[in-house]
C-alpha cells in the first residue's frame, strides 16, 4: 500500500488526468485500496475506484420505476431491474461470447446475425402463411364453412367459382394489404441489413455490412454513426471511457445518456493488440434498461450492467469514437425484440354489435327453419305425385329415385341450402368495411392541423386502429397531472436557505445570463434563470459571512447532487460557448441551471469527479459516491471530496423522505421555517425539494467506504444492499434549505377541461404529487373553482374530492371501495394524490368495473403505463417524458389540449358515422336477404334464386359497398366549429344515440317493410304474366340497389363530391354490372335486362319498389327530426339557417350565470 | 481539461447538426381541404317545406301514371279460356290416365269476342300451379349442348334426362322434356285464323342461345316417360320457337307462354271457334289450363294493379302532403331554435 502503486492504479484504470488535487484524491483512493485489495482476493474481482463508484450504481439507478415525483433520473421496470441485478447468470441460462473471436463464439450455440427481417412473409411463405393468419377470426371461418357446403354436390346453391367469390375478395383485399405492407417492410430490411460499419477483420478495421456482423466482433462506431447491434463498450474516444449515446430510435427520449467502457479494456487497441476474453451476458431479453454480464479480461472478471451496453438503433453523440464487441445481433437486439404491434382493444360499439349480430343469426336460424318446415309440408302433401311433377320427376329413366334421399334428408338439405342462400344476413363484408373505415377515419385524424404539436414536432398518431369510434362515448377521463397537465418543463422559482424565503417574484429584472470566461472564452448556460438579486449577493460573498456558507453550501449541493452531464457546444459567436445540460430529469436539469445562474456552473462531469466553477473560480470535487435516486428513499445523495479535503454527502429528496432524516435537534428554527416555506411553495403548486448535508469523518467515511464496496461487488441483491447503505449515510442531515419548481401548465389546458366538463365527461386527475400541489394545479387548470363545495341550495353544489395515495391503499384493499366509487361519481371533480402507478391503474379499474361508461386514460410517463393499458382508451403524450407512456397507449399526441378536438370532435364524427355504418349494413344485407327469402315462399320452398347468382355474390362487394364505406369515412353530422362550441353535443355518444337496440328494431322493422315493397310490387305487376326468372331478378337487384342506396342518400348529412360520386357511381355500376352478366350467352339471364328494360311496367315497377320502400321512413325520420329533434339535429339546423350567434349568446351569458357546470 | 475539449469540439458538431435536422423535416400535415374534412358540402335539412313539397311531387307524378296505367289496362281486351277440365270426356274417373293414354284428345271451345281486338293479338296458354321456378327443374338444362354442336356431350347438370340407353339426349334436360305440347288452332265464321308462330321468341335466344346446328337427338324416345312435346329432328334448335320460349322458365308458378300472335283484328261478338289438342298433362298435380287471347298495350298486357298501385301511392303522398301542412300550421317549431336544446330544455335537470 505505498504512495507510488495507489497513483499507478489510478492512472492505469481511470485515467484520470493527475493534476491539480493529486494529493486529496491519493488519499481517497488509498482508502478505498484497502478495501479493494480486500474484497478483489476473495473474489478475485478487481473493481477501481471509479467503477466502483460509477458504473454499479448506475446499475441500479436502473432499478428505480415510478420516479415522477422528483425525478432524479431514470426510469425503467423496477420488477426486471432488480431481478437481473439479483441474479447471477448460471451457465445454461448465458451466452457465451468470444472478444474477437467470432468463430469460436458461433461454432458451439447458433446466435442470431445481423440480418434483420421485420417482414413476416417471404414470396413462397406468403400465401399459406397469410391465410392461416387470416382464418383466425371467426367470421372467415363461417364463410369458409359456407363455401364449403357449397360445394357438396347435393347442397350446390351457387356455382363453384361463384361461391367462393366473397371469401376470396375478402382474403385478397386483407392479403393485397398485407402483402404491400411487407414489402414496404422488406425493402427497408434490405437498405437496413447493407448499411455499413467498420468491423475488425484481420486486426484492421474494415468496412463490412451490416448483415454480416456476427456477434463476439469488434465493431468501431464514429460520432453519429447507428449502432449496428448491441454491443459492449470496450473503449471510448474518451479517455475516461465515456460515450454519450441518443437512444431517440429507440424509447424515443432525444437526451443523451451516458454509457462507460470498462477501464480494463479502455486502453486496449484492438488493432495492434490482441484483445482475448470471454463475456458471459444474460439471454436475450426485451428489458432495454436491463443488462447483466461478466466479462473476464486479462483473467479478471467483471462485472457488466446496462451502463456499459449501447443498443441498436441508437447513435453515438459527442464522442468521436467507440469500439465494442457485438453480443447480440439482428433479432436477438433489445430494439428488435421491442418491435411488437400496438395493443389490440375491441370498441364498445363492436361489443354491442357483436350482440346483434347474435340476433341476426337467430332470424337466419327463423328464416331457415321456416323455409325447412315449409318443404317439409310441401313434399309431405305432394309425396305421391313427386314422379308425375314435370318439375320435380323423383325417378330417373330405369325407375331409381334421383337425387332424392328421403324426405328427412331432403329437409335437412333445404336447412342447410338455405343458409348459403342467406348467408349474407351475417354482413361478413361489414368487418372488412369497418377496417377501411378505420384506417381512413385515423388517415383524417392524423393529418388534422390542429392536432400538430409545433413544439415537439409530432402528429397524432393512431397506434390502434380498432377503437376509433370508442372516442365519441367517453365519460371519465383520467389525467396525469406532470407532463400531462403541465408541460414538464421546469422552472426554478423560489428557493428557502436556512429559513429564508427568497423569491424570484419580488423583483422583475430580466434574468441576466450568468457567464464565465475560460481560457479566453465565454461559458454561458443554454438557459437563463431568473434570479434574486438579493440572493445573487449572498452567494457572490461565498464563504465570508455563515450565510454566505449555508448559501455555499446550497448551490454546491444543488450543482453537485444530481446525474447531469453538462455539454459544451459552439454557438454563432466563436468566442461565446453554450453550456447545455443534459440529464434524465427536468427537475435537475432546473435546478442546475438555477445554481449556474447563481455562480455555480457546472462544467465537467466524469465519473469520478466533476468541475464546478464557482464565482468564476474552477474547483474540481471529486466524487467518492453517488447513491442515486429510487422510489423507496425518494432521494439521492452524493458523497464530494471537496479541494479542502473534507468528505462530505448531500442529500436532496423530497419533503416527506427528508424531514425523516434530518436531525431534527439542530436548528429547530430553521426547520419550523422551512417547512412553513415548503408548505406556501406547494400550495402555489411548486415542486418542493429538500436539500439537506453532512460532513462525514474518516471513520464514517471508511465504514461507509467498506460497505458500499462490498454492495456494489456484491453478485445476489446488490440493489436492496445498495439501498441500506444509501440509507445508513444519509442519516442526522443539517438542512440546507429547499427549492421549489414550478411546473408550467400546458398551453390550453383550463379551457380544455372546462370543454370536457361542459361535454359532461368526467375528469380525474392522478398525481403523484403533494396534496397541495395537486390542489393548486387543479385550480389554475380551473378543475377546482371558488363555488366548489359552497353553501348547498336547492341546486346541488359541484363537490371535489381529494383523496391521496395511502388512503386509496387502505380503500382499494379493503371493502370500502363501493363506497369510495358511490362518493367520487357523485363528486363533479376527483383528485387522486401521492398514488403509484399501480393505484392509477386501480383506480381505473375502480370505475371501469362499475359503471359501463367508458374511460379514458391520458399520461406521459412509465408511471402512467398501467394506466393507460386498464382504460378502455389510453392516450399517449408524447412530450419530455419518453416514450413509454405513447408505447403502451391507444392514440399519442403532443399535448393535453388535442384531447378536445380528439373527444369533441373527431370522436363525436367517428362515433356516429360508425354507429350508422353498422346499422346501415345490418340492414344492407338484410333487405337483400328478405327479398330471397320472400321469393323462395314462391319456389315450392326450394330455395331458387331469381337473382343471378352473380349479382347476389357482387351485392356486398360491389354495388353497395364504397358508398357505406365513404360515409363512414367522411360524413360529418356536424362541423367542427359547432362541435366546438356546445360541448354539450358530445353527449350523443355517451347516451348511445347513434347505436343502440330500440335503433337496431327500428331498422330492422323498416328492413322487413322495404323488402316487402321491393318483392311484392313487381310479384303483383307481374303475376300471371310471361315474365321470365332471370328478367325479375334483374328487376329485383336493380330495385334493392337503388333503394338501397337511396335510402344511404337520405341518411347522408353532407353531400360532398365524394359522396355523390361513391352513391351514383355505385347504382350506375350496378347498372353495369347487370347489363354485363346478361350479356354474357352462356348464363341463363342472357340478353334478360335488354328485354325487359324495353317494356314500361319494368321502369315503373323500380320507381314504385324505391318510392313505396322509402316512404315510412321518410316520414318517421321527417316527424322525429321535426317535433322531437336531438340537439344534434337542433344545432344542424342552428349551423344551416345561421342563427348560430343567436345562439352562442345564450350559450355564453348562461356560462357567466350558472358557471361551467353542466346543466 | 483536454478531455473536456476534445468532447465539446464534438459536441458543437453534433449539437448543430441536431438543430438543424427538424427545422427540415416537419411532420405538419400539409393543409387541405381535403385532409382537413372541410369540402365544400350541401347539408340538406328535412325541412317543413322541403318535406310537403316532396309529397306534392310524387303524388302529381304518381296520380297522372296510375291514371294512365289504369287506362291503359282497361283498353287491353282480354280472352281467358281454362279447358283443363272442360276437355276430358264427362265420363272420364282417372284424368292422370286418360292424358298418359295416347290417342286422339282433341277438343273443340267457342270464344265470343267481347270488345274489338285490334291486331296483334297475342295467344298465350296459362299453366297455374306449374312451379317452372323449381330448384330441381330450373337446374335441369345444359346450356353449353343448346347453344353449340360441340358440347352435345355436356350433360352432367341434365340428369335424369341426359341420356337413353347410352345415347345422348338433345335437347336434354328435365325442362325440354316437359316441353308444353297443347296445340291450338282457330277459325272465325268457318274460316281459318291463321296463327303466326314466328318470332315468338327473344331473337338474342334464336342467335346467341340456341345454336343453328344443333339438332334434336333421343329426344322423348322413352315410350314410358314422356314429359310433354317431341320435337322435329330436322329442324335445328335455333327455331324452335316453342322450345325457346318454354325454355326462357317463368318467375313465377302461375305464368303465361306465348303461343303465336294472331294478325288480323277481331270485331265484337265474333265468335272464335279453337280446336286443341289436349295433350299436356296437368293433372297429376291439379295444375290449370288456359288459354289466353290479349291485346296489348303500352304497359303490356291487362293487369290492374300497377294503375292502382300508382294511385293509392299518389293519393297518399298527396293526403300527407296535406297532413304535414295542417300539422305546420299548427304546431310550427322554429327550425334551430336554442331553447330546444336539451340542456337549455330541462334547467335544473341532468
Amino acid at each position: 500500500m505505498t504512495w507510488d502503486t495507489s497513483k499507478n492504479l489510478f492512472k492505469s484504470n481511470s485515467g484520470r488526468p493527475s493534476g491539480m488535487e493529486t494529493k486529496n484524491s491519493a488519499e481517497n483512493s488509498s482508502s478505498a485500496e484497502a478495501t479493494l485489495n480486500s474484497s478483489s482476493s476473495r473474489r478475485s474481482i478487481l473493481s477501481s475506484h471509479s467503477k466502483a463508484s460509477g458504473n454499479s450504481i448506475r446499475e441500479v439507478s436502473f432499478a428505480d420505476f415510478g420516479s415522477k415525483p422528483v425525478r432524479h433520473g431514470s426510469r425503467g421496470a423496477d420488477s426486471e431491474g432488480l431481478s437481473t441485478s439479483q441474479k447471477e447468470i448460471s451457465d445454461e441460462d448465458a451466452r457465451l461470447i468470444y472478444i474477437n473471436d467470432p468463430v469460436k463464439t458461433n461454432e458451439k450455440f447458433e446466435f442470431a446475425g445481423n440480418s434483420v427481417t421485420t417482414s413476416k412473409y417471404s414470396f413462397i411463405t406468403f400465401l399459406p402463411k397469410n391465410i392461416f393468419e387470416q382464418f383466425h377470426r371467426v367470421a372467415y371461418i363461417y364463410f369458409l364453412a359456407i363455401a364449403i357446403l357449397n360445394q357438396l354436390p347435393q347442397l350446390a346453391v351457387f356455382g363453384r367459382g361463384v361461391s367462393i367469390l366473397p371469401l376470396a375478395f375478402v382474403l385478397s383485399v386483407t392479403a393485397i394489404k398485407a402483402a404491400y405492407e411487407d414489402y414496404r417492410r422488406h425493402r427497408s430490411d434490405r437498405i437496413e441489413n447493407n448499411r455499413i460499419a467498420s468491423v475488425l477483420v484481420n486486426n484492421q478495421f474494415q468496412p463490412k455490412k451490416w448483415k454480416d456482423i456476427r456477434v463476439g466482433e469488434i465493431i468501431k462506431i464514429h460520432a453519429s454513426e447507428t449502432l449496428p447491434c448491441d454491443m459492449v463498450l470496450l473503449s471510448t474516444s474518451d479517455p475516461t471511457g465515456v460515450a454519450y449515446v441518443q437512444t431517440v430510435n429507440l424509447d424515443g427520449e432525444s437526451n443523451l445518456k451516458t454509457r462507460f467502457a470498462k477501464h480494463e479494456t479502455l486502453f486496449k487497441m484492438p488493432e495492434k493488440e490482441k484483445v482475448i476474453g470471454l463475456i458471459k451476458c444474460e439471454k436475450p431479453n426485451r428489458n432495454i434498461y436491463g443488462f447483466q454480464a461478466n466479462m473476464e479480461v486479462n483473467g479478471r472478471r467483471l462485472s457488466l450492467g446496462p451502463s456499459n451496453i449501447i443498443l441498436r438503433g441508437c447513435e453515438l453523440k459527442n464522442t468521436e469514437w467507440g469500439i465494442g464487441v457485438a453480443v447480440y445481433a439482428g433479432r436477438e437486439t433489445k430494439a428488435m425484440l421491442n418491435n411488437s404491434g400496438a395493443p389490440s382493444k375491441r370498441s364498445r360499439l363492436e361489443t354491442h354489435m357483436n350482440i346483434e349480430i347474435i340476433i341476426l343469426s337467430l332470424f337466419l336460424v327463423a328464416l331457415c327453419t321456416v323455409v325447412s318446415a315449409c318443404a317439409l309440408a310441401w313434399l309431405l302433401r305432394h309425396k305421391n305425385e313427386l314422379n308425375y311433377l314435370p318439375y320435380y320427376r323423383k325417378k330417373d329413366l330405369v325407375g331409381k329415385d334421383y337425387n332424392y334421399y328421403g324426405v328427412g334428408l331432403e329437409i335437412l338439405f333445404t336447412f342447410l341450402m338455405s343458409v348459403i342462400v342467406f348467408q349474407i344476413m351475417i354482413p361478413i363484408s361489414l368487418y372488412i368495411s369497418m377496417e377501411l373505415v378505420r384506417v381512413g377515419q385515423a388517415y383524417f385524424m392524423i393529418r388534422d392541423t390542429e392536432m400538430y404539436d409545433e413544439a415537439s414536432n409530432s402528429r397524432f398518431q393512431c397506434r390502434s386502429l380498432n377503437i376509433n369510434e370508442d372516442l365519441g362515448q367517453i365519460k371519465y377521463v383520467f389525467s396525469d397531472k406532470t407532463g400531462t397537465l403541465t408541460e414538464n418543463k421546469m422552472e426554478f422559482q423560489r428557493v428557502s436557505i436556512w429559513g429564508v424565503d427568497y423569491s424570484g417574484a419580488k423583483s422583475q429584472i430580466e434574468p441576466v445570463g450568468y457567464s464565465v470566461q475560460v481560457e479566453g472564452k465565454v461559458i454561458k448556460p443554454k438557459m437563463n434563470v431568473k434570479t434574486d438579486p438579493e440572493l445573487l449577493q449572498l452567494s457572490e460573498r461565498r464563504n465570508d459571512t455563515k450565510e454566505g456558507r449555508h448559501v455555499y453550501d446550497f448551490f454546491l449541493a444543488l450543482a453537485a447532487c444530481n446525474t447531469i452531464v453538462p455539454l459544451v457546444t459552439d454557438t454563432s459567436d466563436p468566442t461565446v460557448k453554450m453550456i447545455d445540460y443534459q440529464g434524465e430529469s427536468p427537475d435537475e436539469q432546473a435546478l442546475v441551471y438555477a445554481a449556474a445562474a447563481y455562480g455555480f456552473m457546472l462544467i465537467e462531469r466524469t465519473s469520478g469527479y466533476i468541475v464546478i466553477d464557482i464565482q468564476g473560480e474552477r474547483q474540481r470535487f471529486n466524487v467518492l459516491g453517488l447513491h442515486e435516486f429510487d422510489s423507496d428513499r425518494k432521494r439521492m445523495s452524493v458523497i464530494l471530496g471537496c479541494p479542502d479535503k473534507s468528505v462530505k454527502v448531500f442529500v436532496k429528496g423530497a419533503d416527506s423522505s427528508m424531514f425523516g432524516v434530518i436531525d431534527k435537534s439542530l436548528n429547530k428554527n430553521i426547520l419550523h421555517a422551512t417547512e412553513s416555506h415548503l408548505h406556501d411553495y406547494s400550495s402555489l403548486g411548486l415542486r418542493t425539494l429538500v436539500v439537506g448535508m453532512r460532513q462525514l469523518s474518516a471513520s464514517e467515511f471508511e465504514q461507509w467506504h467498506s460497505s458500499f464496496e462490498e454492495a456494489s461487488t456484491a453478485v445476489i441483491g446488490r440493489a436492496a444492499l445498495l439501498r441500506k447503505v444509501a440509507s445508513a449515510v444519509e442519516n442526522n442531515l443539517c438542512i440546507l434549505g429547499a427549492s421549489a419548481i414550478e411546473d408550467k401548465l400546458q398551453q390550453g389546458v383550463p379551457e380544455a377541461i372546462e370543454s370536457l366538463r361542459i361535454a359532461g365527461i368526467k375528469v380525474w386527475v392522478l398525481t403523484g404529487d403533494k396534496q397541495e400541489t395537486a390542489i393548486s394545479i387543479g385550480y389554475s387548470s380551473r378543475l377546482l373553482t371558488n363555488n366548489i363545495g359552497g353553501s348547498s341550495e336547492a341546486s346541488p353544489t359541484p363537490v371535489a374530492l381529494i383523496i391521496d395515495g395511502t388512503s386509496l391503499v387502505y380503500i382499494l384493499d379493503s371493502e370500502l371501495e363501493e363506497q369510495l366509487f358511490q362518493l367520487a361519481s357523485k363528486c363533479s371533480v376527483v383528485l387522486c394524490c401521492r398514488v403509484a402507478p399501480l393505484q392509477k391503474a386501480g383506480i381505473v379499474a375502480l370505475v371501469k368495473k362499475r359503471t359501463a361508461d367508458m374511460t379514458l386514460a391520458i399520461g406521459d410517463g412509465a408511471n402512467d403505463v398501467s394506466m393507460i393499458q386498464m382504460a378502455d382508451v389510453g392516450i399517449g403524450i408524447s412530450g419530455q417524458e419518453g416514450r413509454q407512456a405513447v408505447m403502451a397507449s391507444d392514440f399519442a399526441m403532443g399535448q393535453f389540449r388535442f384531447l378536445v378536438p380528439l373527444l369533441l370532435v373527431h370522436g363525436h364524427w367517428n362515433y356516429q358515422r360508425m354507429g350508422y355504418m353498422i346499422l346501415y349494413n345490418f340492414y344492407r344485407n338484410a333487405v337483400m336477404v328478405f327479398v330471397l327469402f320472400w321469393f323462395v315462399l314462391f319456389t315450392a320452398f326450394t330455395l331458387t334464386t331469381a337473382i343471378n347468382e352473380w349479382s347476389s355474390m357482387l351485392y356486398s362487394i360491389i354495388y353497395t359497398s364504397v358508398p357505406t364505406i365513404v360515409v363512414g369515412i367522411l360524413d360529418k353530422d356536424l362541423s367542427r366549429k359547432t362541435l366546438l362550441k356546445y360541448p354539450q353535443l358530445y353527449g350523443a355518444g355517451q347516451r348511445h344515440e347513434c347505436y343502440n337496440t330500440k335503433l337496431f328494431w327500428l331498422t330492422m322493422v323498416d328492413t322487413i317493410w322495404q323488402s316487402v315493397a321491393i318483392f311484392f310490387i313487381p310479384l303483383l305487376a307481374y303475376w300471371g304474366s310471361s315474365i321470365d326468372i332471370s328478367s325479375l331478378g334483374d328487376l329485383w337487384i336493380l330495385a334493392v340497389v337503388i333503394l338501397v342506396n337511396l335510402h344511404l342518400a337520405i341518411d347522408v348529412i353532407r353531400w360532398n363530391w365524394t359522396t355523390h360520386a361513391a352513391i351514383w357511381g355505385s347504382i350506375i355500376a350496378t347498372f353495369i354490372c347487370v347489363t354485363v352478366i346478361d350479356a354474357l350467352p352462356f348464363l341463363i339471364g342472357y340478353w334478360a335486362i335488354f328485354e325487359v328494360a324495353k317494356t314500361a311496367t319494368f321502369w315503373l315497377c323500380l320507381l314504385a319498389c324505391v318510392i313505396v320502400g322509402l316512404i315510412p321512413r321518410f316520414v318517421v325520420k321527417y316527424l322525429y327530426q321535426y317535433y322531437s329533434p336531438c340537439d344534434v339535429q337542433i344545432a344542424r339546423e342552428a349551423e344551416k339557417f345561421g342563427n348560430l350567434r343567436e345562439v352562442g349568446d345564450v350559450q355564453i351569458e348562461m356560462n357567466a350565470i350558472l358557471g361551467p357546470q353542466r346543466r | 481539461m483536454m478531455s473536456s475539449n476534445t468532447a465539446s469540439s464534438s459536441a458543437a458538431v453534433a449539437g448543430s447538426a441536431d438543430s438543424a435536422a427538424p427545422r427540415r423535416n416537419s411532420k405538419k400535415p400539409k393543409y387541405s381541404r381535403f385532409t382537413q374534412q372541410e369540402l365544400p358540402a350541401c347539408k340538406p335539412i328535412l325541412t317543413p317545406r322541403w318535406v310537403i313539397s316532396a309529397f306534392l311531387l310524387v303524388s302529381v307524378v304518381f296520380i297522372p301514371i296510375g291514371v294512365a296505367s289504369l287506362f291503359a289496362s282497361r283498353d287491353v281486351v282480354e280472352i281467358v279460356d281454362r279447358y283443363d277440365n272442360d276437355c276430358i270426356p264427362d265420363n272420364t274417373t282417372d284424368k292422370v290416365n286418360y292424358i298418359q293414354t295416347p290417342g286422339d284428345k282433341s277438343c273443340n271451345r267457342s270464344i265470343t269476342v267481347p270488345k274489338r281486338m285490334k291486331q296483334p293479338i297475342y295467344v298465350y296458354y296459362q299453366l297455374d300451379n306449374f312451379y317452372q321456378n323449381h330448384r330441381r327443374y330450373v337446374k335441369s338444362r345444359s346450356d353449353a349442348q343448346l347453344r353449340d354442336n360441340s358440347s352435345a356431350s355436356d350433360t352432367s347438370s341434365c340428369k335424369p334426362e341426359d341420356t337413353y340407353n347410352g345415347k345422348i339426349i338433345v335437347p336434354c334436360g328435365l325442362i325440354a322434356w316437359s316441353l308444353f305440347n297443347d296445340t291450338y288452332s282457330f277459325s272465325r265464321n268457318s274460316s281459318q285464323l291463321n296463327v303466326n308462330k314466328k318470332d315468338i321468341s327473344w331473337k338474342s335466344d334464336r342467335e346467341h342461345k340456341f345454336g343453328s346446328d344443333v339438332y334434336p337427338s333421343n329426344f322423348q324416345s322413352n315410350d314410358t316417360v314422356i314429359g310433354g312435346a317431341s320435337l322435329n329432328s330436322s329442324i335445328p334448335l335455333s327455331q324452335q320457337e316453342d322450345l325457346i320460349v318454354w325454355m326462357r322458365t317463368a318467375a313465377l308458378p302461375t305464368f303465361r307462354k306465348l303461343y303465336g300472335r294472331i294478325e288480323v283484328d277481331l270485331e265484337p261478338n265474333d265468335v272464335i271457334s279453337v280446336t286443341l289438342q289436349n295433350n299436356y298433362n296437368t293433372y297429376s298435380f291439379n295444375g290449370k289450363k288456359k288459354l289466353v287471347l290479349s291485346t296489348t298495350s303500352w304497359l303490356g298486357g291487362k293487369n290492374d294493379f300497377l294503375g292502382i298501385a300508382y294511385l293509392t301511392v299518389g293519393g297518399l303522398c298527396f293526403f300527407l302532403a296535406l297532413v304535414f301542412t295542417l300539422v305546420y300550421l299548427v304546431k310550427p317549431r322554429r327550425l334551430g331554435d336554442p331553447s330546444y336544446l336539451s340542456w337549455n330544455r330541462n334547467p335544473g335537470g341532468h
